[in-house]
C-alpha cells in the first residue's frame, strides 16, 4: 500500500515526501452515479486483487477486460484499483476502458486522474477521459471539458462537446458557438441539448454567421428533444429553420414531422408541414 | 597571387615583344621602392593639413550621376543641404573633382564642367577607351587604352589642352591625383608616382606581398592596396611590404562578402558607378611612425547596400545603421562623418563612432534615380545635433528585412544582436523565429544564439513566449517552442530569480502536459525543466514518466527516453531513482526505456 501511495504521489506530481506521508488522495466511496452498470455484489477481495494484478500486467487485452470488470464492481477496493492503475500509467488500449470504468462510480478524487489523461497524447484516451469527466460537477472537470473544445483533434472536440452537453456545462456555450461556426456537428448536437428558449433565440440569430447546414442540424436536434417545449417555443424553432435556405433545413423539418405523431395536433408540426409543402411545392 | 603571376607572365611576354621601348611605365624603367625617391616625391605633394574639399571654394559637395528621367549631374551643397545645379549629362564614368571643374566621360568624350554652374568648359575625344580619370586643382588626368597600348595624358583643367602623355609597356589602371602628384597603377603590382605638371616619374612602389589594384585619394592621404588590405602612402611605403608599411587587413564579416576598400582600378566595369560601390570599407588613417595602419577613431565602417556597420579596430561591431527602403549607392568617410547618397536621392551623414545620424537631406526633385556619386566633402562635419543612436532598432530592421539578397547580413545582425544584453533583444530574436518569412537558416542561427546567449534577464521573455499554446478555436500554435525551451535550458547555472524560475517551470509544464506538443519539442521541454528546475521539476517529470512509460508512441521514442531518464537520473534524488527502478521493473515499460534505466542507474 505504501508503494501504491508513493506511485500515486508521483503520478499526481505531489513529490515523494507528501506521498510517503500518505498525502496522496485515497478514493472515498463514490456517491451514487447518474447511470450505473449492473452491480456486482459480494465480490471477494481476492477476486478484486486478481483483477488488479491483471490490470497492471503486460497482457493488454486481459488488462482492458480487467478494467471493465473492475468498473462493474461497486466496491471501494475496485475503484482504488482503477485509480492506482491509472496513476501508475496505463498503455492507451487499457487506459481508455479504465477511465470509462472509473467514471461508472464517480468520486471526487477521480477528477485529478481524469484531467491528467484528458491531456494524454493519444487521441482516444483524451476523448475517453473527457467523456468520463462529464460525470463530475467539479469545476476542474468542467474546465477540462471546456479546454477539450479547443483541442486540435476533431474526435476530442466531439467528445468534449458531448461531455459539455451531458454535464450541462453552460460555460461551454461560447466555445460551442465557435465550433458551430466551423460547421462542427457535435457542437450543433451539444448546443441543441443545452438549449432553452433563450439559447434557441441565440442559436437562431446565428443565421448567416455559421454554416446553414450546421445551423439547420442544430435547430433540428432541438425539435427532436422530447423535453423541449412548450409548443410555441417549438414553433419558433420551426420558423427559425424556415429561414435557412440550405436543403438541410427541409431535412430537419421533415425529420421532425416524421417523428411527431399527427395527434394530438401540434401547431409546430402543422407549421413545419406548411413550410415543407411550400418549399417543395414551390420547386415543382 | 595567381593574378600576380599571370600579370608577371604577361609582362615578361610583353617585354620580350616590345624590345627597346622607352615607355614611362615598364618593367625596368624605374627603381622600385626607392626610399629616397619616394620621400622626395612626397615632399612635393601639396596637401592640406586638415581634411578639406578639393574644390576651390572648399565647400563640401556631392556630384551625383542621375539615371532618370534624364541622365544628368546634380551638384549638391552639403553645408546648405541644397542642390547647386543640375545639368543634363550622359555620364559614362565616375566624376572626378578638380579645383574649379569636374571631369567625366560623357558619351564617348571626356568632358570638363565648371563647378560653379555645371556648364561644359571643354570636351575632347580620347585616343582610345577610357580606363579612368582623375583630377587635382589644375589638371585632369586620363588613362586611355587602345588595343594593348596604354597611356596616361594630362589635360589643363581650364582649357582641356594636352599637357603631357606617358606611355606604358603594359596595363595601366585608373589613376588618382592629389596635390600635384598623379598615381598610376601598373600591371597590378606597381604604383608609379608622377609629377602632375610634367609627367616626370618621381617614384615607383612595387607591392612585394600585396597587389596594388585599389587607389583612393583624399585631401590629406592616399590609400592604396587591394582586396586584401590597405596601405596609407607614407615614407614607410618604400618597403613594399605589409609588415614595413602602414598597412591593415581589416576584419570584414564573411556575411558582407564582396566588400572592398575601393574601386578596382583594373576593372573596366568599375570605370563607371556600379553595385560594387555599395559594399565599401570606409576608413581614415593617421600617420604613425611604426606599426600597422593607425585608424582614426580606432575603428572603421562598412557600407553594405542599405546598411552601414561601424566596427572597432579589432573587428567588433560598434553600431549599425539601416537606411529606410533604398540602398546607399555611394558612401565616403569625410574624416568626421560617413556620408552616403541613396538611390532615391537621400543624403545621410553618420557619426563614425556611434552611427548616430547627423544629417539628412535630399538631392531634390528630379534626382530620385541616382546611379552613383562622387564626394568632395573632406572635412565636412555637419551640425552636432544628432538623432538618437538606434543600433538595436537598425539590427532588428535588418533581421526583419525580407529582401532575400541580404539573408547573410541578417545572420550578422542577429549575431550582433545576440551579443547585446537585455530582455528586449531576446524578444526581438524570438520575433525572428516567429516570422514565417524569415529564412530557416537564419532561424537556426537565432536558435543557436539564444542558447549561447545565457542572459538571465531573458528568462521572463522566454517564459512569455511559452504562453501561446495549440488552440483550435483561437487558431494558435506555440511559437518556436523547441528553440525557446532550448534557450531556457541554456540558462542552467546562470543566476536566476526564483520567482522567474517558478513561472518558467509552470509554463514549461503546460507544454509538457499539452497533448499537441511534438516529441522533439517535448524532449527540449524536459531538458529545460531539468536544467533550471533545481528539483522543483521532479514531481511533474515523474508523473510524466509514469503516464507514458508504457505508451507505444512516447515510451518507444529514443529521444524522449533519453530526456526523461536523464532528467530524473541526473537531477533526481533517491526518490526519483526509486521511481526509475519501479518503471524499469514494470513489465509494461517499453523495453528500450527499461534497458536505458537499468544501464544508467547505479546498483541499489
Amino acid at each position: 500500500m505504501i508503494r501504491r501511495r508513493l506511485v500515486r504521489g508521483w503520478a499526481l506530481g505531489l513529490g515523494l515526501a507528501s506521498a510517503a506521508a500518505g498525502a496522496a488522495p485515497v478514493p472515498k466511496r463514490p456517491p451514487a452515479p447518474a447511470v450505473r452498470p449492473p452491480k456486482v455484489k459480494g465480490v471477494a477481495a481476492s477476486e478484486i486483487a486478481v483483477l488488479d494484478s491483471t490490470l497492471a500486467g503486460a497482457d493488454v487485452e486481459a488488462a482492458a477486460k480487467a478494467a471493465d470488470a473492475l468498473g462493474a464492481i461497486d466496491a471501494p477496493a475496485a475503484h482504488d484499483a482503477l485509480l492506482d492503475a491509472l496513476a501508475m500509467g496505463l498503455p492507451a488500449p487499457v487506459a481508455a476502458p479504465a477511465l470509462t470504468a472509473l467514471a461508472l462510480h464517480p468520486a471526487p478524487p477521480d477528477v485529478t486522474a481524469l484531467v491528467r489523461y484528458a491531456g494524454h497524447h493519444n487521441i482516444n484516451v483524451r476523448a475517453t477521459a473527457l467523456s468520463a469527466l462529464a460525470m463530475y460537477a467539479d469545476p476542474t472537470a468542467r474546465a477540462a471539458v471546456i479546454a477539450g473544445l479547443h483541442d486540435g483533434a476533431g474526435l476530442v472536440r466531439g467528445a468534449a462537446a458531448a461531455a459539455a452537453a451531458k454535464g450541462r456545462i453552460r460555460a461551454a456555450v461560447e466555445p460551442l458557438f465557435a465550433l458551430l461556426g466551423r460547421g462542427e456537428e457535435p457542437a450543433a448536437r451539444a448546443l441543441a441539448s443545452l438549449a432553452d428558449p433563450d439559447l434557441v433565440a441565440k442559436i437562431a440569430d446565428q443565421l448567416g454567421k455559421v454554416p446553414d447546414a450546421t445551423l439547420a442540424q442544430c435547430l433540428g436536434y432541438i425539435l427532436k428533444r422530447p423535453d423541449f417545449g412548450p409548443d410555441p417555443a417549438r414553433v419558433e424553432v420551426v420558423r427559425a429553420i424556415a429561414k435557412i435556405q440550405d436543403p438541410a433545413a427541409i431535412n430537419a423539418l421533415t425529420d421532425y414531422i416524421d417523428l411527431t405523431p399527427k395527434n394530438p395536433p401540434r401547431p409546430s408540426r402543422g407549421e413545419a408541414e406548411r413550410l415543407v409543402e411550400a418549399r417543395l411545392g414551390g420547386g415543382k | 597571387m595567381t593574378r600576380a603571376l599571370a600579370v608577371l607572365a604577361t609582362l615578361v611576354t610583353f617585354g620580350a615583344t616590345a624590345g627597346c621601348h622607352h615607355a614611362t611605365f615598364g618593367l625596368t624603367t624605374s627603381n622600385d621602392n626607392d626610399a629616397t625617391a619616394l620621400a622626395s616625391a612626397l615632399s612635393r605633394r601639396q596637401l592640406s593639413e586638415t581634411p578639406t574639399p578639393v574644390g576651390s571654394t572648399h565647400q563640401p559637395r556631392v556630384y551625383a550621376a542621375i539615371g532618370a528621367p534624364t541622365r544628368s549631374i546634380v551638384a549638391f551643397e552639403l553645408a546648405t543641404g541644397k542642390p547647386a545645379w543640375k545639368v543634363d549629362a550622359d555620364v559614362q564614368s565616375r566624376i572626378a573633382v578638380g579645383g574649379d571643374f569636374v571631369v567625366e566621360l560623357e558619351g564617348k568624350e571626356l568632358v570638363a564642367r565648371d563647378q560653379a554652374r555645371g556648364a561644359v568648359r571643354w570636351h575632347l575625344a580620347g585616343p582610345g577607351a577610357l580606363v579612368g580619370a582623375a583630377a587635382d586643382r589644375d589638371r585632369a588626368y586620363a588613362v586611355w587604352h587602345s588595343g594593348t597600348h596604354f597611356a596616361i595624358t594630362a589635360y589643363d583643367g581650364a582649357s582641356g589642352g594636352k599637357l603631357w602623355t606617358a606611355d606604358a609597356d603594359g596595363a595601366l589602371g585608373a589613376p588618382a591625383a592629389q596635390g600635384g602628384l598623379v598615381y598610376v597603377p601598373f600591371f597590378a603590382q606597381w604604383m608609379s608616382i608622377l609629377d602632375g605638371r610634367t609627367g616626370t616619374p618621381l617614384a615607383r612602389l612595387r607591392g612585394i606581398d600585396e597587389q596594388i589594384s585599389v587607389l583612393h585619394a583624399t585631401s590629406d592621404n592616399l590609400y592604396y592596396g587591394s582586396k586584401q588590405g590597405v596601405f596609407r602612402l607614407a615614407a614607410r611605403s618604400a618597403t613594399g611590404t605589409r609588415a614595413g608599411g602602414e598597412y591593415a587587413a581589416l576584419k570584414v564579416p564573411p556575411q558582407l562578402d564582396h566588400t572592398s576598400y575601393g574601386v578596382d582600378a583594373y576593372d573596366p566595369v568599375q570605370l563607371a558607378y556600379t553595385a560594387a560601390d555599395r559594399a565599401r570599407i570606409l576608413l581614415r588613417a593617421e600617420a604613425s611612425d611604426a606599426g600597422p595602419l593607425k585608424l582614426k577613431g580606432d575603428g572603421y565602417a562598412i557600407s553594405y547596400f542599405r546598411y552601414v556597420f561601424g566596427f572597432g579596430a579589432g573587428g567588433e561591431l560598434r553600431w549599425a545603421y539601416s537606411h529606410p527602403r533604398v540602398e546607399l549607392v555611394a558612401t565616403e568617410h569625410t574624416g568626421y562623418v560617413i556620408v552616403g547618397v541613396a538611390a532615391n536621392g537621400d543624403v545621410v551623414a553618420l557619426e563614425p563612432q556611434t552611427g548616430a545620424v547627423r544629417f539628412r537631406g535630399s538631392l531634390g526633385t528630379g534626382a530620385e534615380h541616382v546611379i552613383g556619386a562622387t564626394f568632395d566633402a573632406d572635412g565636412w562635419s555637419p551640425s552636432s545635433q544628432s538623432e538618437p543612436i538606434e543600433t538595436v532598432a537598425a539590427l532588428v530592421g535588418i533581421t526583419r528585412d525580407h529582401d532575400a539578397r541580404f539573408d547573410r547580413v541578417k545572420e550578422l545582425a542577429v549575431q550582433a544582436l545576440a551579443k547585446l544584453p537585455g530582455a528586449e533583444v531576446t524578444k526581438e530574436l524570438l520575433g525572428v523565429l516567429a516570422d514565417v518569412r524569415a529564412p530557416q537558416k537564419l532561424k537556426d542561427t537565432v536558435v543557436d544564439l539564444l542558447v549561447a546567449r545565457k542572459d538571465p534577464s531573458s528568462l521572463p521573455v522566454l517564459t512569455a513566449q511559452l504562453g501561446v499554446h495549440s488552440d483550435y478555436l483561437l487558431r494558435t500554435e506555440p511559437e518556436a517552442l523547441g528553440p525557446v525551451a532550448k534557450a531556457i535550458g541554456g540558462l542552467a547555472g546562470a543566476p536566476l530569480e526564483p520567482r522567474q524560475v517558478s513561472e518558467a517551470l509552470a509554463a514549461l509544464q503546460s507544454h509538457l502536459d499539452a497533448p499537441g506538443t511534438a516529441t522533439p519539442d517535448l524532449v527540449l521541454v524536459i531538458a529545460a525543466m531539468a536544467a533550471i528546475g533545481g528539483g522543483a521539476e521532479r514531481p511533474a517529470l515523474a508523473s510524466h514518466l509514469l503516464l507514458y512509460h508504457a505508451d507505444d508512441d512516447l515510451g518507444g521514442d529514443a529521444g524522449w527516453d533519453q530526456a526523461i531518464v536523464h532528467a530524473l537520473e541526473l537531477h533526481g534524488g533517491p526518490g526519483e531513482h526509486e521511481l526509475l527502478r519501479y518503471v524499469a521493473s514494470d513489465p509494461r515499460t517499453m523495453p528500450a526505456l527499461a534497458s536505458l534505466i537499468r544501464d544508467g542507474l547505479p546498483p541499489r
